[in-house]
């Protein structure tokens, strides 16, 4: 009998690593255009939105005037397009793998679900925090140059700017969680992605205006007030603008939005991330 | 090198049962044909034997164990399940880079695989613009990359050309030369002729036959013919 010769190569009998798997879903996330567009919509629609709001500065219905810590807060702590974003930059790395149908091959090669939803979720994390990260930027830089080009004085001081500069990255990062967390639960991108922007402009501005003391515990809320957002700011329907109430500390808010995209995680996992991909 | 084995698997979706006490064995070095009318519980034990759909009852193994606790599964089996499985926006280079990161294969072997689909001069295209056949091509290199032992086809054919049809063949007969195992599903029984060594005829999710195609075909005009026969005889 001929002895065969088998040339193929031996298997590495290793997990595949946490590290391999977010990378996976980083390089997913960056060979395609969709994450390039969200953050350019993100780099159109937050100075346009300072802008207006520094045009409006000190006029009936219009944020406080610009010499003041509010009106200069209004126009600077303006990311709220960057964390509406990141929720639908998540869903569309969740639910992107029903509608394109790649759900098959990335089971294949992962055939650990919960690990490959955990590292979109980090991969979520981390597109969000880079939306969180231009937008600041760009409205730092606009907000300044308004206040500038009045010749008022910065009254806010380095420190606070740099808080929220954090809270932008960090709030982002959180949602882009949660978004990845929806966009499992839901599947359908198309639903998921309206649901997320009828949340965040409608929903949240209507519960926050009825329940005005839940308002600090509402998700899109607690990491606008991360950015640095007044209370109520970042809302944009009828019951938007500042509350009564405070928001919720730094640590609060971040415990808060963990805790959300966790048990969403866990959700997720015990039913949609166990169906059968037929 | 892997042995494909199916023991009294079975499926249900709601009322139907699509997979019904399935038991099957593919070998090393073979290309086993894994034929049946549509809706025969195909892709159903395909998708089972993948671990991307549960079984109710049975069990699917490759090498002895299920596949989603192979360790590095991409290095022991390859597989193409649905050629329109892939981002459109994706062009089919970072589509298998994508594919090497995932299986840990070396990414320098995605020019080599690329070539060997004939999809070269194509690999900085958007999948979106590709054709059913370019799909099938680049299904089979990222189900080639990690360069397995294994490969499991579900309809591989499907919108390839007269050419590619040919070029398919000559890949799964050359894999199998190699001591690879080779399971294919297909409805294209001339073709399927061509290529395998055995099969194994499936209907309303039981097993009809199992062999070599000589011993199957004895006595009769062709594996066609006894694909009818069986299946006529099984739906009696």
């Amino acid at each position: 009998m001929t002895e065969l010769v088998f040339p193929i190569a031996a298997p590495r009998a290793r997990r595949i690593r946490f590290t391999r798997l977010v990378r996976v879903e980083l390089l997913k996330l960056t060979s395609v255009r969709l994450g390039y567009g969200l953050l350019a919509a993100v780099l159109v629609l937050t100075p346009a939105w300072t802008s207006i709001e520094a045009s409006r500065a000190g006029k009936p219905n219009g944020p406080a005037p610009l010499f003041t810590a509010s009106g200069q807060t209004s126009i600077i702590a303006g990311g709220a397009w960057a964390l509406i974003f990141a929720i639908v930059l998540g869903v569309t790395i969740s639910s992107g793998e029903f509608r394109h149908h790649t759900a098959t091959n990335t089971y294949l090669a992962a055939p650990g679900r919960n690990r490959v939803l955990a590292a979109k979720a980090v991969a979520g994390a981390v597109g969000g925090a880079v939306f969180g990260l231009a937008a600041y930027a760009v409205t730092l830089v606009v907000g300044l140059s308004f206040t500038g080009a009045h010749g008022y004085r910065l009254v806010i001081g380095a420190g606070t700017l740099a808080d929220w500069g954090i809270g932008h990255v960090v709030g982002a990062a959180l949602l882009g969680a949660i978004g990845v967390v929806a966009g499992s639960l839901v599947r359908s991108q198309l639903a998921a992605i309206v649901g997320v922007f009828l949340w965040t402009l409608v929903i949240e501005s209507l519960l926050g205006g009825l329940f005005e003391s839940a308002r600090p515990y509402l998700p899109y809320t607690a990491a606008a007030a991360l950015a640095g957002l007044p209370l109520g700011a970042a809302n944009f329907g009828p019951s938007g603008g500042v509350a009564g109430v405070a928001p919720l500390p730094f640590a609060a808010a971040v415990a808060l939005l963990a805790a959300i995209a966790l048990a969403g995680a866990l959700a997720a996992a015990r039913t949609t991330v166990r169906r059968d991909v037929t | 090198m892997a042995t494909i084995q199916i023991r009294g698997l079975v499926k249900r979706f709601g009322p139907v049962t699509a997979v019904n006490g399935l038991s099957f064995d593919v070998s090393p070095g073979t290309v086993t044909g894994f034929l049946g009318p549509n809706g025969a519980g195909k892709t159903t034990t395909l998708r089972i034997l993948l671990g991307l759909v549960t079984a109710d009852a049975g069990t699917a193994t490759i090498d002895g164990r299920p596949y989603r606790e192979l360790p590095e599964p991409l290095h022991r089996a390859g597989a193409v399940l649905e050629a329109a499985g892939f981002h459109p926006g994706r062009t089919a280079r970072a589509q298998l880079r994508v594919q090497a990161l995932a299986a840990d294969a070396d990414a320098s072997r995605i020019e080599d695989i690329l070539d060997l689909v004939g999809l070269a001069g194509a690999a900085d295209r958007r999948i979106g613009g590709f054709s059913l056949g370019m799909r099938q091509r680049l299904g089979l290199a990222t189900a080639l990359l990690a360069d397995p032992e294994v490969l499991i086809l579900d309809e591989p054919a499907n919108g390839l050309d007269p050419e590619g049809v040919r070029w398919l063949r000559g890949l799964l007969r050359g894999f199998a030369a190699e001591g690879g195992t080779v399971l294919v599903s297909s409805h294209l029984l001339a073709e399927v002729a061509q290529t395998v060594d055995s099969v194994v005829i499936i209907d309303g999710g039981r097993l009809l036959a199992q062999g070599p195609v000589a011993e199957l075909t004895a006595g009769r005009a062709g594996l066609e013919e006894t694909f009818f026969q069986l299946t006529r005889e099984a739906s009696r």
